[in-house]
């Protein structure tokens, strides 16, 4: 199965990931959290892990969000999303986190 | 009492000193008039006859006020470094044309004028479609951020093939060859423009079996896959049943060749997949015949601007490094035309008018023809994250077939992106980015060695000749 963006890639690796967190903070884009159990090509709405989070500005803030939602969620698909108010929707979304087992 | 006669046209047509309305639509012509004829003299010729006039007075100009409905050639400039050729802007009141018709437009300015005696050649630059018309366009039936939304794909642009050989598989056949490049990672495949119903292969048919290799994509992907399904038909009925059909059988998109279709058929077209939700791919077959030569025709970026008013999603633009026409910078300004709300003049980009589309949906560029995976670090840098890049042969062609040359693409796609994301420098490391990738990819690896040597370096014909303002 492939998870859309970077699925093609080997997984991100801890210091890739922040790279790619950076960069969408850097865009002033609004980072939010989702996951589920079970991917499905047409679900639109995973389950939101808090609100997005506005207002963050540090990639560690939100590596520590994705590190509790797996933790919470250990058989979740994580995915980031990166809103933009201005557009009105979403522009980044990739899953940075899958089960440890499977996949 | 009527004055009758033959008039020069300048007497009533050129208006230097004329302050355009902010409702007037505005035309930049590229002019060259015959040797014995005066530039403005040429120039109000055009505004004449493709407005209020013709070549002589008549006795009914005297029941109207024409003053209220004429065109005025308000500015008149030689072309740098060619000789006997000027710009000339004309202003038409919006009273002219039909709310919501791209066909009225385009009968008033592209009448009869192209083919007066006293002017040798002309050529329609740009056109500045005002906020007042713009509003009485549909526009794209979806736009790009509802797209995204509906595929659920965002931060990378989209990928796509056209399916090749263009003509002569069987309907069976070509499922086949969809299937094999949505599961090797492209998001869309594609009718060529020649596809439309032929004996070998029957529309009803070929979409059956497309979509069973979309659907199937999907389930063992887990991603959404399209595929645009050519609904080109001879006459708009069959056409509306094309597109009913591949809407029945749950096709996210089709496909539409709007020149040869025609703009009333395409409009119509283009309402059906406002009001179904359907996604509408557009083909540009013909343009070269209109838009390539400098001297004569209308411009691209005019017949991208009218296609935005009359709407589609996806419109192919050229790729700059391809096998197709397509000066850089003048690619650029008309994928800003597609993309962007508010479009400033840019004379190097050959925009002669700022041009504001007052929230009109935004159509995807699509890039293709003869593109492969060494130009992908260029093709992510030239056209961003809102477009979608088409790699026919440039995946089908892959030595060990077309799911792999798929994969192959996609891989490269996602390396840019990651190094685009991290900061770096995507013309100047290129190479190495797809390299690097490449290590962990076998697709990529072989991709890389077989296309390694393709060059497709010839000058452009149709530059903008740059006048500044």
């Amino acid at each position: 199965m492939r998870l859309e963006t970077f699925s093609y890639l080997p997984r991100l690796s801890a210091g890739q990931l922040t790279q790619q967190i950076r960069s969408i903070l850097s865009r002033h884009l609004v980072v939010g959290i989702e996951y589920t159990s079970a991917p499905d090509p047409h679900d639109h709405y995973w389950t939101m892990w808090k609100l997005p989070l506005f207002g963050t500005h540090d990639p560690a803030a939100v590596v520590a969000e994705l590190d509790a939602c797996r933790q919470a969620n250990p058989d979740a698909y994580i995915k980031i999303n990166g809103y933009d108010p201005v557009r009105q929707g979403q522009v980044v979304s990739f899953v940075a986190s899958q089960p440890q087992r499977g996949a | 009492m009527f004055d009758a006669g033959v008039h020069e046209y300048r007497e009533t047509y050129w208006a230097p000193g004329y302050q355009p309305r902010e409702t007037d639509l505005l035309a930049a012509f590229r002019l060259i008039p015959q040797p014995e004829v005066a530039a403005e003299e040429a120039a109000a010729a055009v505004a004449a006859e493709s407005s209020t006039a013709t070549w002589t007075t008549v006795w009914t100009d005297r029941l109207t006020m024409l003053e209220r409905y004429q065109a005025r050639a308000y500015s008149l400039e030689p072309v740098p470094g060619r000789q006997g050729q000027y710009l000339a802007c004309i202003a038409y009141p919006l009273e002219l044309f039909e709310e919501g018709s791209v066909t009225s437009m385009m009968a008033s300015i592209t009448g009869n004028v192209f083919g007066f005696k006293a002017i040798r050649a002309l050529r329609l630059e740009d056109l500045r479609v005002p906020v007042a018309y713009v509003k009485t366009f549909q526009g794209p039936p979806t736009g790009i951020q509802v797209e995204r939304d509906k595929l659920n794909k965002y931060g990378r642009p989209l990928l796509g093939a056209t399916l090749k050989p263009k003509l002569g598989l069987s309907p069976r056949n070509y499922g086949r060859a969809c299937f094999e490049l949505l599961r090797g990672g492209l998001d869309f495949t594609k009718d060529d423009e020649n596809i439309t119903s032929q004996p070998f292969m029957r529309w009803g048919d070929r979409y059956q079996f497309v979509m069973e290799a979309v659907r199937k994509a999907e389930q063992e992907t887990g991603e959404r896959k399209g595929h645009y399904l050519n609904v080109t038909a001879p006459d708009c009925e069959q056409m509306l049943e094309r597109a009913e059909f591949a809407r029945q059988l749950g096709s996210p998109i089709i496909m539409h060749d709007y020149l040869v279709g025609g703009f009333a058929a395409h409009t119509t077209l283009s309402r059906w997949c406002r009001r179904n939700g359907m996604l509408l791919h557009v083909h540009r077959a013909l343009h070269a015949v209109v838009d390539r030569q400098k001297d004569h025709g209308i411009h691209f970026r005019v017949l991208a601007k009218w296609l935005r008013l009359a709407g589609g999603d996806h419109l192919h633009t050229g790729t700059v490094v391809g096998k197709l026409e397509g000066d850089r910078e003048a690619t650029l300004g008309v994928v800003d035309l597609l993309r962007e709300d508010f479009v400033p003049a840019d004379r190097g980009r050959g925009i002669y008018f700022d041009q504001e589309w007052a929230s009109l949906p935004a159509v995807l560029p699509a890039a293709s023809g003869g593109i492969h995976v060494w130009h992908m670090p260029a093709l992510v840098e030239i056209f961003g994250d809102d477009s979608v890049l088409q790699f026919g042969g440039g995946s089908a062609g892959h030595p060990q077939g077309s799911r792999a040359g798929a994969t192959a693409n996609r891989v490269a796609l996602e390396a840019c992106v990651q190094a685009r994301n991290e900061g770096r420098d995507l013309t100047a490391e290129g190479p190495q980015i797809l390299k690097q990738a490449a290590s962990q990819s076998p697709e990529l690896a072989a991709a890389l060695d077989t296309w390694r040597e393709i060059r497709f370096e010839f000058e452009a014909v149709d530059t903008p000749d740059v006048m500044q303002a």
